[in-house]
């Protein structure tokens, strides 16, 4: 089908070899001469408090203590650990409402784990012990769990640029009456034949990466502060960072180290600003700054949680008319990215169906949980499990099969996608929903349990998505790659943008190979340090092979275009009538006639003049191929999941059994990094529909910070997965590329919810759906043949 | 919170089980004694204060002798304190003989921590949820201790004082844990309920019963997480001994479960969830053992 013999193909994974042989330095085996160790002070007792007194002077005083620094000396100024205000232009951050509410070292305590102070010491140990010596008193303040306790009148505030403790709303000026949409929702509801509504809880779902938040931070003889850091988006924290400090970029480096694991929570900073404030105090010394894993999961944001409303309007053909909704987050105690979230579960709702009347309205209310952020699907995770849900119940009272109502309502090329105004490139869901369903056996088992008998019951469900590739045009899009040729006519590509391990670059040097015609083992691609790479925002919304492919594709080209240029006047050939395969350049029309690329970057970088004749040997100068580049579209992918389920109806456990996720990918640069994307995602959507949840007491200190509370789907857990990789190129992305970082969970979600309401004809409206909850539901409400439920 | 740091203790390396008690005698409660340390460990780094932390951790590293599980068809199974939860599992006989117990230590946490925590740690540790007490309580089977004034055996049925508290004294090393010889028409099963594959349980229930035909002569019924510690269901065996197991009679031993029983709300499940599938789960275990599906 295509002619690439690289991209497409199960090039080896370019990190695995270090990681499997624990030769990758993650920024915790970072050891460096004169290195100190720093903790941070952090207030476990309390999830809202006022800081009363602060002592340091016994911790300062305990053995091995370099210095121990408190909000007094650091700076007084305030950021905002997320960077999506850098990714907009100033007037959207206006209209928007961002705000820079966090202190390095708060003296109001706004979640369990806040800031207190931090210890500089000449060991961990030391450190930690000094720590245990800081006497804090504290003013208990009234925790705050939801959204609907503080926004409660005479509820402390938590900043006061955010009355009523409303982080965030869509704002007036976009989105009238704070609503996103458009359409006469009310009157269409009322023309409805059939509504389905309902309030549902979304969890409190943590990534879990693998490795805990490790630093190094140090300033050197010339002033210049240098982090190391396993952020997604480097270059935004050296902006932040030298915003933060006062520095200029060029005296704030940064040095990215080896991602384990990011799934979003590495989106911005953590505690890169508390380890930069600690080298600050100490210069001259490197300080490593390590977190312990129950730490790293109450300070680093976790998915958004919150009450999601949702009412929807069917005509009896099955037309949904209407689609009203209310997503209410617990934002946590600081703003970071307050905006994001909440705007984005609508987005993906108004991309899905052809909805001919839309309202969703989108807030984030601060409380004292843990903080929230970006996390794999990013808003998305949440509005499938009610939307699709809520169109699983309508299908039911309408008697629509729901293969077939999805297949019918879905978006597709043309429709608005996510953002009003950009459509959809391409879709290629009724193909990746017909496979799926015959990979599962949809339309017997569909049939099959919708009447059982007995104890065990088996559902099988359906769930559908969209999502996205980059942010473009709510975000920038911005992406510098340079492309260099070295005299062998082997290349170096330089690129700002992470792997976070999900295989980009694995990916991102086939794209190169494959564009500039050298083999996969001769292509070299370095993120560099803050000194060296050029621009890129940062790995997230499932952005780096769309946008970042696409600016190596270029970059690549561009080197290219250059070496056919040289190469037309070696064989007298315009440029265009060139290709290049395997660093051989070769005339088209006749393969035989050509020129080894090496002989073209030899000659360009040891560029003598002939002393006998004076005649140059060849074209001088090092190709170098440089783009800095900006996405034009975001091809959103789309995804269907099923899910077979088996229902204990003794005991409420669901055990799934199998899970297909058909995925409309575009193209797959390295089919096998794809297909772990989509099992990677649908372990974490199982956790969020059936078992992981960040479970709070009433004070607001977290019960479950560790895996032994906090329980993820192990090996022996998972089900039989599928995946169907439906390949469709995009008429815009890279080689027909679209994303698949983020879209892998999204659907699970979905399709589990719906195989349990077919098990026992039970729908459960608070995730994570756990055997207690499924047991209660099923005392309660009976459990009921699937084939009953059609009220129509 | 955890720390990086093992607070400060003092190590004792007995080289006998004489020696070690002797240590146990002159230190005494401020000893902890440690053999697979899967517990003790934990225990250290998660300490809220100092009062909490043992002044001396006694390893059995050194005591020689106490890694054995044998199986004599007249005297039984006996464990040795030093033998692993994955040692357990070697001998063909557990699996033949003490099916509870065998199906317990399979399931029991993670690989890594079966090759290091101990069975009769498991039970020295005195956890409602402890999957190998459990099957134990069931079982039956008595623990050796020695103290100065030499040795003696505690009766599992005597073994469990509260929370975490045993009848071993400061100054005895618990050595081993004896199972009774099998009995013709005997056989166990072991259940649990967990939240997911590799984790403590939120409920476990083992049974052992003694049939002639389809009547049961005799049973031993544990269940876990449902009280302070591992409980014995006294009231519900009685309604199987001497019971045909007919599904109303099954039906009568599930539905007693929930009055025999005190469990809490935590972190794993809830009071009111396990009271709803303690009698389910019984069930379905003796189902097990009887070979009913």
């Amino acid at each position: 089908m295509s002619e690439e013999t690289i991209v497409g193909t199960n090039a080896p994974r370019v990190d695995v070899r270090d990681k499997a042989t624990g030769q990758a330095q993650y920024a915790a085996d970072i050891q460096l001469p004169g290195m100190l160790y720093g903790k941070v002070v952090r207030c476990w007792e309390h999830a809202h408090a006022r800081v009363k007194r602060l002592d340091l002077s016994a911790a300062a005083a305990s053995p091995g203590v370099v210095r121990v620094i408190g909000p007094k000396d650091v700076t007084a100024k305030r950021y905002n650990s997320s960077v999506l205000d850098l990714m907009v232009s100033e007037s959207m951050h206006d209209m928007l409402g961002d705000i820079d509410d966090q202190p390095i070292f708060t003296e109001h305590v706004k979640f369990q784990g806040d800031a207190i102070c931090g210890i500089i010491a000449r060991s961990e140990e030391a450190a930690e012990r000094a720590a245990a010596k800081i006497v804090v008193e504290y003013e208990p303040l009234p925790v705050y769990l939801t959204a609907e306790a503080s926004r409660a009148p005479g509820a402390v505030q938590f900043t006061p640029e955010k009355p009523g403790n409303l982080a965030f709303q869509l704002p007036e000026a976009m989105f009238p009456n704070h609503a996103l949409g458009g359409g006469d929702v009310e009157g269409a509801m009322r023309d409805a034949d059939i509504v389905v509504e309902d309030a549902f809880y979304v969890p409190k779902q943590k990534q879990c990466q693998m490795e805990p938040h490790a630093y190094v931070a140090k300033v050197d003889s010339g002033g210049r502060l240098t982090c190391w850091t396993s952020s997604q988006m480097p270059k935004l924290v050296q902006r932040k960072l030298a915003k933060l400090f006062d520095l200029p970029m060029n005296l704030m480096k940064i040095v990215p180290t080896v991602i384990g694991g990011g799934f979003g929570t590495r989106l911005g900073m953590i505690s890169e600003p508390q380890a930069c404030a600690m080298a600050l105090a100490v210069p001259g010394h490197p300080v490593k700054l390590q977190t312990l894993r129950e730490e790293d999961w109450v300070i680093s944001p976790s998915r958004h949680p919150g009450k999601y409303w949702m009412r929807i309007g069917f005509k009896r053909d099955g037309s949904p008319v209407a689609c009203d909704a209310r997503f209410e987050n617990y934002k946590g105690g600081y703003y970071l990215d307050a905006s994001g979230t909440a705007f984005t579960a609508g987005a993906w709702l108004g991309g899905m169906y052809r909805f001919p009347a839309l309202r969703y309205r989108g807030e984030s209310y601060f409380t004292n949980q843990g903080l929230t952020g970006a996390y794999r699907g990013y808003g998305n995770p949440q509005t499938n499990f009610v939307l699709e849900q809520l169109i699983d119940r309508g299908c039911a009272e309408l008697g629509a099969d729901p293969v077939e109502w999805r297949k019918k309502w879905h978006k597709g090329v043309g429709d608005d996608g996510w953002c009003p105004g950009v459509t959809y490139p391409s879709c290629a869901l009724d193909e990746c929903l017909d496979r799926g369903a015959a990979a599962i056996g949809w339309t017997e088992k569909r049939r099959k349990y919708a009447k059982q008998e007995g104890t065990i019951r088996r559902g099988v469900g359906v769930a559908v998505m969209n999502h996205t590739s980059g942010a473009m045009p709510m975000l920038l899009e911005h992406t510098a790659c340079t492309v260099k040729l070295n005299e062998d006519a082997t290349a170096e590509v330089l690129f700002a943008c992470s792997d976070m391990g999900q295989g980009s670059h694995t990916a991102l040097k086939q794209i190169a190979a494959e564009t500039l015609g050298f083999p996969f083992e001769h292509v070299q691609l370095s993120s560099g340090t803050s000194d060296v790479a050029g621009f890129d925002i940062g790995a997230h919304a499932s952005r780096t092979i769309y946008v970042g492919g696409a600016a190596v594709k270029k970059a690549c080209e561009e080197a290219k275009r250059q070496l056919f240029e040289r190469a037309s006047l070696q064989l007298g050939v315009p440029a265009d009538e060139l290709d290049i395969r395997d660093k051989r350049i070769f005339v088209k029309a006749d393969p035989a006639r050509g020129i080894q690329a090496e002989a073209i970057t030899r000659a360009g970088v040891y560029h003598f003049v002939d002393p006998m004749t004076g005649e140059p040997g060849g074209v001088p100068g090092q190709i170098q191929g440089y783009v800095s580049f900006f996405a034009p579209h975001n091809s959103p992918p789309f995804g269907a999941s099923f899910a077979e389920v088996e229902v204990d109806t003794e005991t409420g456990e669901v055990r799934v059994i199998e899970l297909v996720n058909a995925h409309d990918i575009g193209r797959a640069i390295n089919p096998a990094a794809v297909e772990g994307q989509l099992e990677g995602g649908i372990q974490q959507g199982l956790g969020f529909v059936l078992s992981e949840e960040m479970d709070y007491d009433a004070k607001g200190r977290v019960q479950n910070n560790s895996f032994t509370d906090y329980k993820m789907f192990g090996p022996e857990d998972m089900p039989k997965i599928t995946t169907i990789l439906v390949e469709d190129a995009d008429p815009v992305g890279p080689f027909g590329a679209k994303s698949v970082g983020e879209s892998g969970l999204v659907s699970p979600i979905g399709a589990v919810a719906n195989a349990i309401f077919h098990a026992i004809g039970i729908q459960f409206t608070e995730a994570p759906i756990t055997p207690e909850k499924v047991l209660k539901g099923i005392l309660e409400k009976g459990v009921r043949n699937y084939a009953a439920i059609r009220r129509s | 919170m955890s720390s990086r740091i093992l607070p400060d203790f003092n190590l004792l390396l007995p080289q006998s089980v004489a020696e070690a008690v002797e240590l146990l005698s002159t230190h005494r409660d401020r000893i902890t004694v440690m053999a697979g340390g899967t517990d003790v460990m934990v225990a250290m780094k998660f300490a809220q204060s100092a009062a909490k932390l043992p002044e001396f951790v006694m390893s059995l590293e050194n005591v020689p002798g106490l890694g054995y599980v044998l199986f004599d068809p007249e005297k039984g199974l006996r464990i040795g304190a030093k033998a692993t939860v994955a040692e357990l599992l070697a001998p063909p006989e557990v699996k033949q003989h003490y099916r509870a117990l065998w199906h317990a230590a399979q399931t029991f946490a993670t690989a890594q921590v079966r090759n290091t925590a101990t069975v009769l740690g498991n039970l020295l540790r005195a956890s409602p949820a402890g999957d190998c007490s459990c099957a134990v309580y069931a079982l039956g089977g008595v623990v050796v201790l020695h103290g100065p004034h030499g040795s003696r055996d505690v009766d599992i049925d005597d073994f469990w004082l509260s929370y975490g508290v045993t009848a071993r004294q400061p100054d005895e090393l618990a050595v081993e844990l004896t199972l009774p010889p099998p009995a013709a028409g005997s056989r166990s099963a072991f259940k649990r309920m967990t939240r997911m594959s590799e984790d403590l349980a939120k409920l476990n229930v083992a049974v052992r019963l003694e049939m002639s035909g389809n009547t049961c002569v005799d049973a031993r019924l544990a269940m876990g997480c449902v009280a302070p510690t591992p409980l014995r269901l006294t009231k519900t065996e009685t309604l199987l001994r001497g019971h045909e197991l007919t599904p109303e009679v099954l039906q009568r031993v599930a539905a007693s479960v929930p009055w025999e029983i005190s469990p809490i709300d935590d972190k794993r499940s809830t009071a009111e969830y396990r009271k709803q599938v303690s009698g389910v789960l019984l069930k379905r275990a003796i189902q097990e053992a009887c070979g009913v599906a």
